[in-house]
Protein backbone atom coordinates (compact mmCIF):
# COMPACT_ATOMS: atom_id res chain seq x y z
CA UNK A 1 0.00 0.00 0.00
CA UNK A 2 1.28 3.45 -1.22
CA UNK A 3 2.65 5.66 1.92
CA UNK A 4 0.23 8.58 2.35
CA UNK A 5 3.73 10.81 2.27
CA UNK A 6 5.24 11.51 -0.83
CA UNK A 7 8.49 13.17 0.74
CA UNK A 8 9.86 11.85 3.93
CA UNK A 9 13.12 12.84 5.28
CA UNK A 10 14.31 11.52 9.03
CA UNK A 11 17.24 12.74 10.60
CA UNK A 12 18.86 13.27 7.61
CA UNK A 13 22.55 14.62 7.71
CA UNK A 14 24.90 15.87 5.26
CA UNK A 15 28.19 17.19 5.61
CA UNK A 16 30.09 18.77 2.36
CA UNK A 17 34.34 17.56 2.83
CA UNK A 18 37.19 19.58 1.08
CA UNK A 19 39.68 17.15 1.86
CA UNK A 20 42.34 19.89 0.16
CA UNK A 21 41.13 22.67 2.86
CA UNK A 22 40.59 19.83 5.45
CA UNK A 23 37.35 21.50 6.08
CA UNK A 24 34.04 20.49 6.51
CA UNK A 25 30.56 22.36 6.13
CA UNK A 26 27.38 21.06 7.97
CA UNK A 27 24.72 21.62 5.20
CA UNK A 28 22.08 19.24 7.11
CA UNK A 29 22.09 18.77 10.49
CA UNK A 30 19.34 15.86 11.30
CA UNK A 31 16.60 17.13 9.24
CA UNK A 32 13.33 15.34 9.49
CA UNK A 33 9.84 16.66 8.12
CA UNK A 34 7.00 14.92 5.75
CA UNK A 35 5.06 16.14 2.65
CA UNK A 36 2.29 14.30 2.19
CA UNK A 37 0.78 13.50 -1.02
CA UNK A 38 -1.43 16.15 -2.72
CA UNK A 39 0.27 18.87 -0.68
CA UNK A 40 1.66 21.94 -2.10
CA UNK A 41 4.45 22.80 0.64
CA UNK A 42 6.54 25.58 1.02
CA UNK A 43 10.66 24.85 1.62
CA UNK A 44 11.62 28.32 2.89
CA UNK A 45 15.07 29.63 3.99
CA UNK A 46 17.81 32.45 3.17
CA UNK A 47 20.46 31.67 1.07
CA UNK A 48 22.77 28.80 2.24
CA UNK A 49 20.07 27.49 4.48
CA UNK A 50 20.13 24.17 2.76
CA UNK A 51 17.14 24.06 0.51
CA UNK A 52 19.36 23.14 -2.94
CA UNK A 53 20.74 20.54 -0.94
CA UNK A 54 17.69 19.05 0.15
CA UNK A 55 16.27 19.19 -3.13
CA UNK A 56 19.42 17.78 -4.28
CA UNK A 57 19.37 14.81 -1.76
CA UNK A 58 15.45 14.08 -2.57
CA UNK A 59 16.15 14.00 -6.42
CA UNK A 60 19.23 11.70 -5.69
CA UNK A 61 22.09 13.87 -7.34
CA UNK A 62 23.66 13.57 -3.58
CA UNK A 63 23.62 11.25 -1.06
CA UNK A 64 23.08 11.48 2.32
CA UNK A 65 25.29 10.87 5.47
CA UNK A 66 23.01 9.64 7.72
CA UNK A 67 19.03 9.46 8.20
CA UNK A 68 16.61 7.99 6.04
CA UNK A 69 15.10 9.77 2.40
CA UNK A 70 11.92 8.26 0.63
CA UNK A 71 10.21 9.60 -2.20
CA UNK A 72 6.73 8.46 -3.73
CA UNK A 73 8.32 5.42 -1.49
CA UNK A 74 11.46 4.54 -3.07
CA UNK A 75 14.43 5.82 -2.86
CA UNK A 76 15.77 8.82 -3.87
CA UNK A 77 17.06 8.49 -7.69
CA UNK A 78 15.16 5.29 -8.24
CA UNK A 79 14.05 5.62 -11.69
CA UNK A 80 10.61 4.37 -10.46
CA UNK A 81 10.46 7.66 -8.70
CA UNK A 82 11.77 9.90 -11.24
CA UNK A 83 9.33 8.66 -13.42
CA UNK A 84 6.67 10.71 -11.17
CA UNK A 85 8.82 13.45 -10.44
CA UNK A 86 8.85 16.75 -12.31
CA UNK A 87 11.69 19.21 -11.51
CA UNK A 88 12.43 22.40 -12.06
CA UNK A 89 16.14 23.38 -10.88
CA UNK A 90 17.56 26.86 -9.63
CA UNK A 91 18.96 28.21 -12.77
CA UNK A 92 17.85 25.86 -14.94
CA UNK A 93 20.13 24.93 -18.09
CA UNK A 94 19.23 23.74 -21.47
CA UNK A 95 21.33 22.85 -24.60
CA UNK A 96 21.31 26.11 -26.16
CA UNK A 97 21.51 24.89 -29.30
CA UNK A 98 18.36 22.93 -29.76
CA UNK A 99 15.35 24.86 -30.00
CA UNK A 100 12.42 24.60 -27.17
CA UNK A 101 10.85 21.52 -29.54
CA UNK A 102 13.58 19.98 -29.84
CA UNK A 103 14.32 20.02 -26.15
CA UNK A 104 11.05 18.89 -25.07
CA UNK A 105 11.06 15.92 -27.46
CA UNK A 106 14.59 15.15 -26.12
CA UNK A 107 13.25 15.08 -22.22
CA UNK A 108 9.50 13.67 -23.73
CA UNK A 109 11.78 10.62 -24.49
CA UNK A 110 14.09 9.84 -21.72
CA UNK A 111 10.79 10.50 -19.47
CA UNK A 112 9.81 6.99 -21.53
CA UNK A 113 6.91 8.77 -23.06
CA UNK A 114 5.33 7.00 -26.33
CA UNK A 115 6.85 8.82 -29.54
CA UNK A 116 3.46 8.98 -31.40
CA UNK A 117 2.14 11.37 -28.50
CA UNK A 118 4.88 13.63 -28.04
CA UNK A 119 3.72 16.04 -30.74
CA UNK A 120 0.46 17.03 -29.67
CA UNK A 121 2.17 16.62 -25.35
CA UNK A 122 4.69 19.40 -26.71
CA UNK A 123 2.36 21.68 -28.50
CA UNK A 124 -0.37 21.64 -25.25
CA UNK A 125 3.23 22.65 -22.97
CA UNK A 126 4.29 25.49 -25.06
CA UNK A 127 0.80 26.74 -25.25
CA UNK A 128 0.19 26.61 -21.42
CA UNK A 129 3.49 28.30 -20.63
CA UNK A 130 2.87 31.02 -23.23
CA UNK A 131 5.78 29.71 -25.81
CA UNK A 132 3.56 28.96 -28.91
CA UNK A 133 5.67 31.14 -31.73
CA UNK A 134 8.88 30.29 -30.39
CA UNK A 135 9.34 26.21 -30.95
CA UNK A 136 11.95 27.16 -33.89
CA UNK A 137 13.81 29.34 -31.91
CA UNK A 138 16.76 27.93 -30.07
CA UNK A 139 16.88 28.67 -26.55
CA UNK A 140 19.97 30.04 -26.38
CA UNK A 141 18.29 33.16 -27.86
CA UNK A 142 15.91 32.91 -25.37
CA UNK A 143 15.17 36.06 -21.97
CA UNK A 144 15.57 34.32 -18.66
CA UNK A 145 11.80 34.44 -18.72
CA UNK A 146 11.22 32.52 -21.48
CA UNK A 147 13.61 30.26 -20.32
CA UNK A 148 12.02 29.82 -17.22
CA UNK A 149 8.65 29.18 -18.42
CA UNK A 150 10.59 26.39 -20.62
CA UNK A 151 11.59 24.82 -17.88
CA UNK A 152 8.24 24.78 -16.26
CA UNK A 153 6.81 23.08 -19.28
CA UNK A 154 9.73 20.43 -18.95
CA UNK A 155 9.11 19.81 -15.59
CA UNK A 156 5.03 19.08 -16.97
CA UNK A 157 6.32 16.87 -19.47
CA UNK A 158 5.49 13.50 -17.83
CA UNK A 159 2.55 14.50 -16.16
CA UNK A 160 4.31 14.16 -12.68
CA UNK A 161 2.65 13.00 -9.18
CA UNK A 162 5.18 15.12 -7.39
CA UNK A 163 6.03 18.64 -8.69
CA UNK A 164 9.67 19.60 -6.91
CA UNK A 165 10.02 23.29 -8.21
CA UNK A 166 13.12 25.90 -7.13
CA UNK A 167 12.58 28.87 -7.77
CA UNK A 168 10.14 28.71 -10.25
CA UNK A 169 9.06 32.61 -10.49
CA UNK A 170 12.42 33.44 -10.77
CA UNK A 171 13.41 35.86 -13.37
CA UNK A 172 9.36 36.20 -14.37
CA UNK A 173 7.85 39.57 -14.93
CA UNK A 174 4.67 40.29 -12.77
CA UNK A 175 2.44 39.00 -15.14
CA UNK A 176 4.64 35.50 -15.65
CA UNK A 177 4.88 35.61 -11.71
CA UNK A 178 0.85 35.34 -11.69
CA UNK A 179 0.47 33.18 -14.68
CA UNK A 180 2.76 30.52 -12.77
CA UNK A 181 0.61 30.91 -9.50
CA UNK A 182 -2.13 29.99 -11.45
CA UNK A 183 -0.60 27.22 -12.74
CA UNK A 184 0.26 25.59 -9.47
CA UNK A 185 -3.68 26.31 -8.38
CA UNK A 186 -4.69 24.22 -11.02
CA UNK A 187 -1.99 21.27 -10.70
CA UNK A 188 -3.06 21.84 -6.76
CA UNK A 189 -6.58 21.56 -7.85
CA UNK A 190 -5.24 18.11 -9.71
CA UNK A 191 -3.79 16.57 -6.79
CA UNK A 192 -0.60 17.02 -7.36
CA UNK A 193 2.02 17.16 -4.56
CA UNK A 194 4.00 20.26 -5.16
CA UNK A 195 7.82 20.98 -3.08
CA UNK A 196 8.39 24.36 -3.32
CA UNK A 197 11.41 26.19 -2.89
CA UNK A 198 10.53 30.49 -3.35
CA UNK A 199 12.10 33.33 -1.63
CA UNK A 200 8.52 35.32 -2.85
CA UNK A 201 6.83 34.93 0.42
CA UNK A 202 3.22 36.33 -0.50
CA UNK A 203 2.95 33.86 -3.38
CA UNK A 204 3.99 31.14 -1.05
CA UNK A 205 1.22 31.96 1.26
CA UNK A 206 -1.49 32.24 -1.38
CA UNK A 207 -0.31 28.68 -2.56
CA UNK A 208 1.13 26.71 0.15
CA UNK A 209 -0.79 24.25 2.42
CA UNK A 210 2.30 23.85 4.35
CA UNK A 211 5.59 25.58 5.32
CA UNK A 212 8.80 24.78 6.39
CA UNK A 213 11.72 26.99 7.43
CA UNK A 214 15.22 26.06 7.10
CA UNK A 215 18.09 28.05 8.59
CA UNK A 216 21.83 26.90 8.84
CA UNK A 217 20.83 22.91 7.90
CA UNK A 218 18.76 22.93 10.64
CA UNK A 219 14.58 22.80 10.18
CA UNK A 220 13.27 25.86 12.56
CA UNK A 221 9.49 25.60 11.88
CA UNK A 222 7.47 23.08 9.96
CA UNK A 223 3.60 23.16 10.15
CA UNK A 224 -0.03 23.88 8.27
CA UNK A 225 0.23 27.32 7.29
CA UNK A 226 -2.91 28.62 9.05
CA UNK A 227 -1.86 27.25 11.56
CA UNK A 228 1.49 28.79 11.96
CA UNK A 229 -0.03 32.23 11.34
CA UNK A 230 -2.81 32.09 13.69
CA UNK A 231 -0.35 30.69 16.61
CA UNK A 232 0.92 34.24 17.06
CA UNK A 233 0.90 35.60 20.94
CA UNK A 234 -1.57 38.95 20.04
CA UNK A 235 -5.22 38.86 19.54
CA UNK A 236 -7.27 41.15 18.28
CA UNK A 237 -11.18 42.13 19.98
CA UNK A 238 -13.73 43.96 18.22
CA UNK A 239 -15.78 46.18 20.62
CA UNK A 240 -18.56 48.66 20.05
CA UNK A 241 -16.94 51.01 22.20
CA UNK A 242 -13.82 51.24 24.57
CA UNK A 243 -14.54 53.81 27.83
CA UNK A 244 -11.91 56.19 28.27
CA UNK A 245 -10.64 55.39 31.66
CA UNK A 246 -9.60 51.90 30.45
CA UNK A 247 -7.77 52.90 27.50
CA UNK A 248 -3.98 53.75 29.76
CA UNK A 249 -4.39 50.88 31.35
CA UNK A 250 -4.64 48.46 28.38
CA UNK A 251 -1.47 50.96 26.32
CA UNK A 252 0.05 49.64 29.83
CA UNK A 253 -0.17 46.37 29.30
CA UNK A 254 1.27 46.82 25.36
CA UNK A 255 -2.08 47.13 23.41
CA UNK A 256 -2.80 49.14 20.42
CA UNK A 257 -6.20 50.45 19.87
CA UNK A 258 -7.38 51.36 16.60
CA UNK A 259 -11.16 53.89 15.98
CA UNK A 260 -13.65 53.82 13.35
CA UNK A 261 -17.16 54.48 12.98
CA UNK A 262 -17.94 50.65 13.57
CA UNK A 263 -16.12 50.17 16.80
CA UNK A 264 -12.94 49.35 18.16
CA UNK A 265 -10.52 47.45 17.38
CA UNK A 266 -7.81 46.35 20.02
CA UNK A 267 -5.08 44.50 19.67
CA UNK A 268 -3.19 42.82 22.80
CA UNK A 269 -1.16 39.97 24.04
CA UNK A 270 -3.34 36.97 24.37
CA UNK A 271 -2.58 36.51 28.00
CA UNK A 272 -4.41 39.27 28.60
CA UNK A 273 -7.61 38.94 25.94
CA UNK A 274 -10.05 37.28 28.64
CA UNK A 275 -9.58 40.12 31.02
CA UNK A 276 -9.84 42.21 28.42
CA UNK A 277 -13.11 41.13 27.56
CA UNK A 278 -14.41 40.34 30.56
CA UNK A 279 -13.99 43.91 31.64
CA UNK A 280 -15.30 45.24 28.33
CA UNK A 281 -18.43 42.68 29.17
CA UNK A 282 -18.71 43.65 32.69
CA UNK A 283 -18.82 47.48 31.66
CA UNK A 284 -21.65 46.40 29.35
CA UNK A 285 -20.24 47.10 25.91
CA UNK A 286 -20.22 44.46 23.26
CA UNK A 287 -17.37 42.19 22.51
CA UNK A 288 -18.07 41.95 18.41
CA UNK A 289 -15.52 39.30 18.16
CA UNK A 290 -11.78 38.14 19.75
CA UNK A 291 -9.70 36.45 17.35
CA UNK A 292 -6.21 35.70 16.99
CA UNK A 293 -3.95 37.70 15.30
CA UNK A 294 -2.88 36.22 11.68
CA UNK A 295 0.75 37.24 11.06
CA UNK A 296 1.32 37.34 7.70
CA UNK A 297 4.35 34.38 6.72
CA UNK A 298 6.94 37.42 5.56
CA UNK A 299 6.27 38.09 9.73
CA UNK A 300 6.63 34.76 10.55
CA UNK A 301 9.94 34.12 8.67
CA UNK A 302 11.44 37.26 9.99
CA UNK A 303 10.71 36.04 13.09
CA UNK A 304 11.75 32.38 12.61
CA UNK A 305 15.06 33.08 11.09
CA UNK A 306 15.78 36.36 12.82
CA UNK A 307 15.65 34.83 16.12
CA UNK A 308 18.15 32.02 14.70
CA UNK A 309 19.91 34.83 13.58
CA UNK A 310 20.07 36.39 17.12
CA UNK A 311 20.66 32.80 19.10
CA UNK A 312 23.71 32.26 16.54
CA UNK A 313 25.67 35.35 17.69
CA UNK A 314 25.46 33.85 20.80
CA UNK A 315 25.99 30.22 20.26
CA UNK A 316 27.59 29.52 17.64
CA UNK A 317 29.41 30.52 14.36
CA UNK A 318 27.24 29.80 11.53
CA UNK A 319 29.89 27.50 9.43
CA UNK A 320 31.39 24.37 11.37
CA UNK A 321 34.59 24.53 10.17
CA UNK A 322 36.29 21.91 11.37
CA UNK A 323 40.27 20.98 10.73
CA UNK B 1 15.63 3.99 -26.09
CA UNK B 2 17.25 6.32 -23.27
CA UNK B 3 20.72 5.04 -24.18
CA UNK B 4 19.96 5.61 -27.95
CA UNK B 5 18.48 9.06 -27.31
CA UNK B 6 21.85 10.24 -24.89
CA UNK B 7 23.92 9.39 -27.56
CA UNK B 8 22.34 10.82 -30.55
CA UNK B 9 22.19 14.16 -27.93
CA UNK B 10 25.97 13.99 -27.12
CA UNK B 11 26.87 12.85 -30.57
CA UNK B 12 24.74 16.26 -31.73
CA UNK B 13 26.35 18.01 -29.22
CA UNK B 14 29.59 17.70 -30.41
CA UNK B 15 28.67 19.65 -33.79
CA UNK B 16 28.09 23.10 -31.55
CA UNK B 17 31.02 22.26 -29.35
CA UNK B 18 33.29 24.86 -30.20
CA UNK B 19 36.60 23.74 -29.27
CA UNK B 20 35.79 20.04 -30.82
CA UNK B 21 35.18 22.16 -34.32
CA UNK B 22 37.92 23.97 -34.36
CA UNK B 23 39.88 20.76 -33.56
CA UNK B 24 38.54 18.95 -36.35
CA UNK B 25 38.94 22.39 -38.52
CA UNK B 26 42.75 22.48 -37.29
CA UNK B 27 43.22 18.55 -38.61
CA UNK B 28 41.69 19.03 -42.42
CA UNK B 29 44.03 21.98 -42.45
CA UNK B 30 46.96 20.25 -41.14
CA UNK B 31 46.33 16.83 -43.24
CA UNK B 32 45.48 19.72 -46.56
CA UNK B 33 48.89 21.14 -45.33
CA UNK B 34 50.78 18.15 -45.79
CA UNK B 35 49.17 17.23 -49.01
CA UNK B 36 51.01 20.11 -50.63
CA UNK B 37 53.96 18.68 -50.35
CA UNK B 38 53.36 15.14 -51.37
CA UNK B 39 51.53 16.07 -54.63
CA UNK B 40 54.00 18.22 -55.78
CA UNK B 41 56.83 15.71 -55.23
CA UNK B 42 54.46 13.43 -57.15
CA UNK B 43 53.62 16.07 -59.92
CA UNK B 44 58.07 15.83 -60.32
CA UNK B 45 58.10 12.27 -61.03
CA UNK B 46 60.41 11.86 -63.79
CA UNK B 47 61.72 8.42 -64.96
CA UNK B 48 64.76 8.99 -63.36
CA UNK B 49 63.92 9.57 -60.11
CA UNK B 50 60.91 7.97 -59.67
CA UNK B 51 61.96 5.42 -57.07
CA UNK B 52 63.42 8.01 -54.86
CA UNK B 53 60.13 10.50 -55.26
CA UNK B 54 58.04 6.73 -54.00
CA UNK B 55 60.52 6.23 -51.12
CA UNK B 56 59.64 10.12 -50.27
CA UNK B 57 55.88 9.81 -50.91
CA UNK B 58 55.53 6.75 -49.08
CA UNK B 59 57.12 8.40 -46.04
CA UNK B 60 54.42 11.53 -46.45
CA UNK B 61 51.80 9.24 -46.36
CA UNK B 62 53.04 7.49 -43.49
CA UNK B 63 53.16 10.69 -41.45
CA UNK B 64 50.04 11.87 -42.27
CA UNK B 65 47.98 8.55 -41.64
CA UNK B 66 50.14 8.70 -38.79
CA UNK B 67 49.14 12.09 -37.61
CA UNK B 68 45.49 11.61 -38.34
CA UNK B 69 45.41 8.43 -36.35
CA UNK B 70 47.26 10.20 -33.34
CA UNK B 71 44.87 12.91 -33.38
CA UNK B 72 41.85 10.53 -33.16
CA UNK B 73 43.16 9.25 -29.85
CA UNK B 74 43.20 12.76 -29.12
CA UNK B 75 39.34 13.96 -30.17
CA UNK B 76 38.34 11.04 -28.41
CA UNK B 77 39.51 11.26 -24.93
CA UNK B 78 38.90 15.06 -25.32
CA UNK B 79 35.32 14.50 -26.40
CA UNK B 80 34.67 11.99 -23.56
CA UNK B 81 36.13 13.89 -21.20
CA UNK B 82 34.20 17.36 -22.30
CA UNK B 83 31.14 15.35 -22.74
CA UNK B 84 30.27 14.57 -19.15
CA UNK B 85 32.37 17.73 -18.07
CA UNK B 86 30.21 20.27 -19.76
CA UNK B 87 26.86 18.96 -18.56
CA UNK B 88 27.90 19.31 -15.12
CA UNK B 89 29.59 22.61 -15.66
CA UNK B 90 26.33 23.79 -17.45
CA UNK B 91 24.38 22.23 -15.03
CA UNK B 92 22.41 20.36 -17.89
CA UNK B 93 22.91 17.49 -16.51
CA UNK B 94 20.34 18.06 -13.72
CA UNK B 95 17.82 18.34 -15.32
CA UNK B 96 18.71 14.93 -17.28
CA UNK B 97 19.03 13.19 -14.69
CA UNK B 98 15.42 14.19 -13.01
CA UNK B 99 14.46 11.75 -15.67
CA UNK B 100 14.04 8.34 -15.13
CA UNK B 101 17.78 7.84 -16.23
CA UNK B 102 20.18 5.59 -14.56
CA UNK B 103 23.39 6.63 -13.98
CA UNK B 104 25.50 3.65 -15.90
CA UNK B 105 22.76 4.62 -18.59
CA UNK B 106 23.81 8.39 -19.13
CA UNK B 107 27.17 7.54 -18.94
CA UNK B 108 26.83 4.74 -21.49
CA UNK B 109 24.66 6.81 -23.78
CA UNK B 110 27.66 9.27 -23.40
CA UNK B 111 30.34 7.32 -24.37
CA UNK B 112 28.58 5.62 -26.95
CA UNK B 113 27.87 9.28 -28.52
CA UNK B 114 31.84 9.27 -28.53
CA UNK B 115 31.86 6.80 -30.24
CA UNK B 116 29.36 7.51 -33.04
CA UNK B 117 31.93 10.49 -33.60
CA UNK B 118 35.04 8.42 -33.65
CA UNK B 119 32.67 6.16 -36.03
CA UNK B 120 32.65 9.38 -38.79
CA UNK B 121 36.02 10.27 -38.14
CA UNK B 122 37.40 6.48 -39.07
CA UNK B 123 35.35 6.56 -41.78
CA UNK B 124 36.93 9.65 -42.70
CA UNK B 125 40.41 8.06 -42.60
CA UNK B 126 39.71 5.23 -44.09
CA UNK B 127 38.67 7.47 -47.06
CA UNK B 128 41.83 9.32 -46.38
CA UNK B 129 44.22 5.80 -46.27
CA UNK B 130 42.42 4.82 -49.93
CA UNK B 131 43.20 8.45 -50.98
CA UNK B 132 46.81 8.48 -49.81
CA UNK B 133 47.14 4.63 -51.39
CA UNK B 134 46.08 5.81 -54.44
CA UNK B 135 48.43 9.32 -54.53
CA UNK B 136 51.38 6.39 -53.29
CA UNK B 137 50.68 4.70 -56.22
CA UNK B 138 50.15 1.75 -53.99
CA UNK B 139 46.82 -0.53 -52.79
CA UNK B 140 45.74 -1.53 -49.74
CA UNK B 141 46.13 -4.96 -49.32
CA UNK B 142 44.56 -5.80 -45.84
CA UNK B 143 41.10 -6.74 -44.70
CA UNK B 144 39.43 -3.81 -45.26
CA UNK B 145 36.99 -4.51 -41.34
CA UNK B 146 41.00 -4.20 -39.95
CA UNK B 147 41.14 -0.65 -41.04
CA UNK B 148 37.39 0.31 -39.17
CA UNK B 149 37.68 -2.01 -36.34
CA UNK B 150 41.31 -1.42 -34.91
CA UNK B 151 41.05 2.54 -34.81
CA UNK B 152 37.40 2.12 -33.51
CA UNK B 153 38.71 0.00 -30.45
CA UNK B 154 41.65 2.17 -30.09
CA UNK B 155 39.80 4.88 -29.85
CA UNK B 156 36.97 3.09 -27.70
CA UNK B 157 40.22 2.90 -25.06
CA UNK B 158 41.06 6.46 -25.11
CA UNK B 159 37.54 7.25 -24.77
CA UNK B 160 37.20 5.18 -21.56
CA UNK B 161 39.97 6.02 -19.93
CA UNK B 162 39.25 9.90 -20.21
CA UNK B 163 35.45 9.48 -19.08
CA UNK B 164 37.23 7.81 -16.45
CA UNK B 165 39.37 10.31 -15.04
CA UNK B 166 36.54 12.88 -16.06
CA UNK B 167 34.30 11.20 -13.68
CA UNK B 168 36.80 12.51 -10.53
CA UNK B 169 38.79 15.23 -12.15
CA UNK B 170 38.40 18.73 -14.73
CA UNK B 171 38.79 17.80 -18.27
CA UNK B 172 42.11 20.07 -18.47
CA UNK B 173 43.51 17.62 -15.62
CA UNK B 174 42.21 14.33 -17.28
CA UNK B 175 43.96 15.67 -20.70
CA UNK B 176 47.11 15.98 -18.87
CA UNK B 177 46.67 12.68 -17.43
CA UNK B 178 45.67 10.98 -20.73
CA UNK B 179 48.81 12.44 -21.99
CA UNK B 180 50.99 11.34 -19.44
CA UNK B 181 49.31 8.01 -20.00
CA UNK B 182 50.14 8.24 -23.65
CA UNK B 183 53.23 8.87 -23.08
CA UNK B 184 54.06 6.83 -20.38
CA UNK B 185 52.78 3.60 -23.05
CA UNK B 186 54.80 5.18 -25.92
CA UNK B 187 58.28 4.45 -24.35
CA UNK B 188 57.61 1.79 -22.71
CA UNK B 189 56.83 -0.12 -26.03
CA UNK B 190 59.89 1.42 -28.15
CA UNK B 191 62.36 0.56 -24.83
CA UNK B 192 64.27 -2.51 -26.03
CA UNK B 193 63.67 -4.79 -22.93
CA UNK B 194 66.85 -6.91 -24.15
CA UNK B 195 69.09 -4.00 -22.77
CA UNK B 196 67.49 -4.49 -19.06
CA UNK B 197 67.93 -7.08 -16.54
CA UNK B 198 65.28 -9.38 -15.71
CA UNK B 199 63.84 -7.68 -13.25
CA UNK B 200 63.00 -4.12 -15.07
CA UNK B 201 62.42 -6.23 -17.42
CA UNK B 202 59.30 -8.08 -15.96
CA UNK B 203 58.61 -4.42 -14.76
CA UNK B 204 58.31 -2.87 -18.05
CA UNK B 205 56.51 -5.35 -19.55
CA UNK B 206 54.09 -5.28 -16.38
CA UNK B 207 53.63 -1.30 -17.38
CA UNK B 208 53.13 -1.92 -20.98
CA UNK B 209 50.21 -4.45 -20.01
CA UNK B 210 48.93 -1.64 -17.50
CA UNK B 211 48.91 1.40 -19.54
CA UNK B 212 46.97 2.09 -22.44
CA UNK B 213 49.41 0.39 -24.99
CA UNK B 214 47.17 0.83 -28.05
CA UNK B 215 50.24 0.55 -30.64
CA UNK B 216 49.20 -3.12 -30.60
CA UNK B 217 45.95 -1.81 -32.20
CA UNK B 218 47.54 0.24 -34.64
CA UNK B 219 46.15 -0.31 -38.17
CA UNK B 220 49.41 0.79 -39.54
CA UNK B 221 50.63 -2.45 -38.75
CA UNK B 222 48.27 -3.61 -41.88
CA UNK B 223 48.91 -0.89 -44.13
CA UNK B 224 51.42 -2.09 -46.71
CA UNK B 225 51.82 2.00 -47.54
CA UNK B 226 53.47 2.08 -44.55
CA UNK B 227 55.92 -0.51 -45.24
CA UNK B 228 54.32 -2.33 -41.96
CA UNK B 229 54.84 -5.36 -41.56
CA UNK B 230 53.45 -7.79 -44.24
CA UNK B 231 53.26 -11.00 -42.35
CA UNK B 232 49.95 -12.44 -42.74
CA UNK B 233 47.75 -11.93 -39.93
CA UNK B 234 45.88 -14.88 -38.59
CA UNK B 235 42.27 -14.63 -37.17
CA UNK B 236 43.44 -15.86 -33.70
CA UNK B 237 45.91 -12.79 -33.55
CA UNK B 238 43.39 -10.36 -34.71
CA UNK B 239 40.70 -11.99 -32.22
CA UNK B 240 43.17 -11.40 -29.31
CA UNK B 241 44.57 -8.11 -30.85
CA UNK B 242 40.73 -6.83 -30.71
CA UNK B 243 39.47 -9.06 -27.35
CA UNK B 244 42.44 -7.09 -25.59
CA UNK B 245 41.11 -3.58 -26.83
CA UNK B 246 37.86 -4.21 -25.77
CA UNK B 247 38.64 -5.57 -22.71
CA UNK B 248 40.64 -2.74 -21.33
CA UNK B 249 38.04 -0.11 -22.54
CA UNK B 250 34.99 -1.71 -20.65
CA UNK B 251 37.20 -1.93 -17.83
CA UNK B 252 37.76 1.56 -17.56
CA UNK B 253 33.99 2.43 -18.70
CA UNK B 254 32.89 -0.17 -16.08
CA UNK B 255 35.13 2.31 -13.65
CA UNK B 256 33.79 5.39 -14.94
CA UNK B 257 30.94 4.09 -14.32
CA UNK B 258 31.38 2.68 -10.66
CA UNK B 259 32.98 6.33 -9.75
CA UNK B 260 30.25 8.33 -11.43
CA UNK B 261 27.22 6.27 -9.71
CA UNK B 262 28.81 7.57 -6.28
CA UNK B 263 29.68 11.37 -7.31
CA UNK B 264 27.66 13.94 -6.34
CA UNK B 265 25.58 15.69 -9.22
CA UNK B 266 25.90 19.30 -9.05
CA UNK B 267 26.52 22.19 -11.26
CA UNK B 268 30.49 23.19 -11.22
Amino acid sequence: MASPSAIEFRGVEKVYRSRLRRKEIAALNGVSFEVGRGEVCAFLGPNGAGKTTSISLLMGFLHADSGEIRVLDYEPGDVRAKAQIGFLPENFAFYKYLNAEKLLRFHHRLAGGRPDEAANRIGDLLHQVKLTGYETLKIGKYSRGMVQRLGIAQALLNNPQLLVLDEPTSGLDPAGRKEVRDLMFSLKAAGKTIFLSSHLLSEVEQICDKVMIIDRGRLLKSGRMEELLAAGDRAEIFANELPAEMEPELVGLGATIERSEHGVRIEIGTAHKRMVAEKLWAAGYDVVSLQPVRASLEELYMKVVGEKEAASKVIAPGVLGLS
Amino acid sequence: MKIRTLAWSTFGSFFHNALIVVLLIVCVGVVLLMLTPLLGMKAMTTAQNASQVQVAVLGFVAAIMGFVSGFGSLLAAWAAADSLSSEMTSGTILAVMARPVKRWEFLLGKFLGVMLLMAAYVAMMFGLSWLLAWIGGERIRTAQWVLLAYPMVRYAIWAAVAMALATLLRPIIAMGIVALLALGATITASTNLDEHSVVVRYLLHGIYLVLPSTNLLSETRFLEITKASLKPTGWMEHGCTVAYGLDYAIVFLLVAMWSFHYRSLKRD
